[in-house]
């Protein structure tokens, strides 16, 4: 494997071949907001919220599925086109949702961090149906993004298969088992799901009541972070 | 997918019992299983036991602007989506059934029935099935309309695969199914790709509303297809090609198993063909009702029968495919390229066509609109006047052509203005336009732009995966703005579709902006967009 240096916002850090940008810029302490993203899971590359602009490139890209395939590599975080793709696309998810992000989430952060406080567009919001009949997990189906993360960390986490999503386009969601609830689904209750998920979406029934996110809690019900 | 497909096939409809059952079959978790039910069209709409389907393609569109649906809605007393109480009829809607040539088009059952009579044909239950389309070379010899013969084949299994691979690279063969990638890349790609083994791929997922180009290969020609396919595999080292049909073209997967039987009892599939020392054979697999599955990794998915869903490249499947082993995907067209480049060359493939133009020649279809629509084969470099006017006979019945979209719904709208355009690559990517899959579809007067905008942001929302956000959720927030009965605001419409465009996963979500911008560029006042 050969090692190529990279520029990331001026600062300059060697990573060995296929590395992605965004984990380049992380070992460089520089921050790139993600939404899909989990450092456990594999990159999925589905939120588009990672993007950044890189040098001799019209178009800016996704840093958690772009390699380092190449010496002196000079990425900017700050570029203003990818700015705007990020952003707007943070937009679009607070218009997909009946309010604003949950506190403590991870998108209510993201959004922080790129200045969205409301969006440009509005229209059809997901239908608002809760599952509660997990003892301590439950799922509201109104705040899915469909980033995938429980659904990957129940298969590549703890290997349960319990989630699947559903339907597509914009219809896309999240469900366990045969639209079971987790009970009725092969879960083994680990948490993994609530734990990675950036919205609140899948959460515990505890947390809700208290407005906190599983990802405050040091021990989540023995999800190996 | 297979198994899920057979109990639909029975029930008219899943139960959670089916579920469970093809989650046995598959060796699958049920949870994997149910969310692939709910990805696929034809897995969803409960079906009775007469099954109509309309099409709601761009030229069955450009041909009634939406009143055949209409009609055939009101005719059997039924939503689209709907089945009637006691179970007997169903009513659906399809993107593009491959009719384009005689729009509209039905499909009652296993019958497509087209053209001006087709609805009145649904409502008294006469089969009358659709005319094939009429095809042509313009060709001195035809390159891509003449009968599969296996000679390329037999020509290229006296030398060496990397003297095909080598043919292949020099002849500069584009990909024909939408992109235009060189063909030669891919396949160098997968040739020197470590591990094993490898595999090749056919694209029939032709989904682009308003082509047929592919249907009518693999249902007239389906043997150029396979020598195609053979040779692919001949050259990068594979063993097993896979194809992969639309549940909307029914006869395609029948054409080509039927080919393949022969092939194999000709021994020009299967081991050691012609006593060479190569072992190949092709199977033929077909979808379930998923636009995007004709993108390369959806594609992949679809033949694993998983949700069809885009996925992040890298890894290409040049290096990671078919259960993730090396795998060589191709367009249907361009697969029918290669077995020209084995038996003639480079150099004569080259020569088909003017010097400065893309190499080869193209299929190009026509839709309904024309007077002399069907699939001819012509040399890059007409002009798209030339093409409409001169090969396709102009408009029909005394109509004037306003505009054509070319290559499907991810590519520009080109305005008579620009007629003059070179039918290439190139010169067709300089008015934001694409060659795509070659499909030309035509509007003449009788459609409305903001009437097209709503039917294209309409298939866009419907064939969104939901893999990537820009695509999964602009896509609906386009629809919203154009269903409006209010002048479109640009500075609401231009950053979604800049979100669109450069954040897509897909060229689903980064392509159909396009044709939107080419309407607010060439009809601002018909779209009724705010300067």
């Amino acid at each position: 494997m050969n090692t190529y240096t990279v520029a990331i916002d001026g600062v300059t850090i060697d990573v060995t071949e296929g590395t992605t940008i965004l984990d380049a810029a992380r070992q460089a302490g520089i921050d790139i907001p993600t939404l899909c993203f989990d450092e456990r899971l594999a990159p999925y590359g589905a939120c588009r919220v990672c993007m950044v602009g890189v040098m001799g490139l019209d178009h800016p890209v996704p840093a958690c599925t772009s390699l380092v395939l190449r010496n002196d590599l000079v990425v900017d975080t700050k570029d203003p086109l990818a700015h705007n793709v990020a952003s707007q696309v943070v937009e679009l998810v607070l218009s997909e949702l009946p309010g604003p992000p949950e506190p403590n989430t991870e998108l209510a952060r993201v959004a922080e961090s790129l200045q969205v406080t409301e969006s440009r567009w509005s229209g059809a919001k997901h239908e608002v149906a809760h599952d509660g009949r997990h003892p301590y997990l439950m799922l509201r189906h109104e705040l899915c993004i469909s980033c995938g993360r429980c659904v990957r960390a129940c298969d590549e986490i703890q290997g349960a298969f319990a989630l699947t999503q559903t339907g597509r386009g914009f219809h896309s969601n999240v469900t366990a088992g045969i639209d079971a609830g987790f009970r009725g689904s092969t879960c083994v209750s680990c948490g993994a799901c609530a734990h990675t998920c950036p919205t609140g979406a899948i959460s515990e029934h505890i947390l809700v009541a208290l407005n906190q996110s599983p990802g405050q809690i040091s021990s989540s019900q023995g999800v190996m972070t | 997918m297979v198994a899920l497909k057979e109990l639909f096939e029975r029930h008219g409809e899943l139960t959670d019992d089916d579920i469970r059952s093809a989650a046995r079959r598959a060796g699958l978790p049920e949870s994997t299983v149910y969310g692939i039910s709910t990805f696929y069209d034809d897995l969803n709409a409960k079906r009775g036991k007469r099954h109509v389907r309309v099409c709601t393609g761009t030229a069955c569109f450009a041909a009634t602007g939406g009143a055949h649906a209409d009609a055939v809605r009101e005719g059997l007393g039924l939503d689209l989506g709907e089945r009637s109480n006691d179970g007997k009829t169903s009513l659906g809607e399809v993107y593009c059934l491959g009719f384009c040539h005689s729009s509209p088009a039905i499909e009652d059952g296993d019958c497509v029935v087209a053209g001006p009579d087709a609805v009145a044909a649904v409502l008294e239950r006469r089969q009358q099935p659709a005319p094939e389309p009429h095809c042509k070379s313009l060709l001195d010899e035809p390159v891509l309309l003449r009968a599969g013969d296996y000679s390329g084949l037999r020509a290229a299994l006296q030398r060496e695969p990397k003297d095909l691979l080598d043919a292949v690279v020099a002849a500069d063969i584009r990909g024909r199914g939408g992109a235009g990638f060189p063909a030669g890349t891919k396949w160098r790609l997968t040739a020197n790709a470590p591990g094993g083994p490898k595999y090749v791929a056919a694209n029939g997922d032709e989904g682009d509303p308003g082509s047929y180009i592919d249907k009518v290969l693999m249902e007239q020609n389906p043997e150029l297809v396979i020598e195609g396919l053979a040779l692919a595999g001949y050259a990068v080292g594979a063993e097993w090609g896979l194809i992969l049909t639309r549940s909307e073209y029914p006869e395609s997967k029948r054409a080509l198993k039927s080919a393949v039987i022969q092939a194999r009892r000709a021994g020009l599939l299967g081991e050691d063909i012609l006593g060479s020392g190569f072992t190949f054979d092709v199977r033929v697999l077909e979808g379930a009702g998923s636009y995007v599955v004709g993108e390369e990794t959806a594609l992949m998915r679809c033949l694993h029968g998983l949700r069809g869903t885009v996925v992040a490249r890298p890894p290409f499947p040049a290096e990671r495919g078919i259960y993730n082993k090396p795998t060589l995907v191709q367009n249907i067209e361009t697969l029918t390229n290669v077995p020209f480049v084995a038996a003639r060359g480079a150099d004569a493939y080259r020569a088909l066509g003017p010097s400065d133009a893309s190499t080869g020649s193209k299929l190009v279809c026509f839709n309904e609109r024309f007077a002399r629509p069907g699939v001819y084969e012509v040399p890059f470099g007409m002009t798209v006047a030339e093409l409409c006017h001169d090969v396709a006979g102009g408009p029909r019945d005394g109509h004037t052509l306003k505009a054509v979209q070319i290559g499907g719904p991810l590519g520009g709208i080109l305005p008579a203005s620009l007629f003059e355009t070179r039918f290439d690559f190139g010169a067709l990517a300089e008015h934001g336009c694409m060659l795509g899959h070659g499909s030309i579809v035509g509007f003449d007067e009788t459609t409305d732009v903001r009437a097209l905008a709503r039917h294209l942001i309409e298939f866009g929302v419907a064939e969104s995966c939901g893999m990537c956000f820009p695509c999964r959720i602009g896509m609906t927030r386009a629809n919203e703005m154009v269903q409006q009965d209010r002048e479109l605001d640009r500075l609401l419409l231009e950053p979604l579709l800049q979100t669109m465009e450069l954040g897509s996963l897909c060229a689903h979500g980064g392509g159909l902006p396009k044709a939107i911008r080419s309407l607010m560029n060439h009809f601002p006042d018909e779209l009724r967009v705010s300067t």
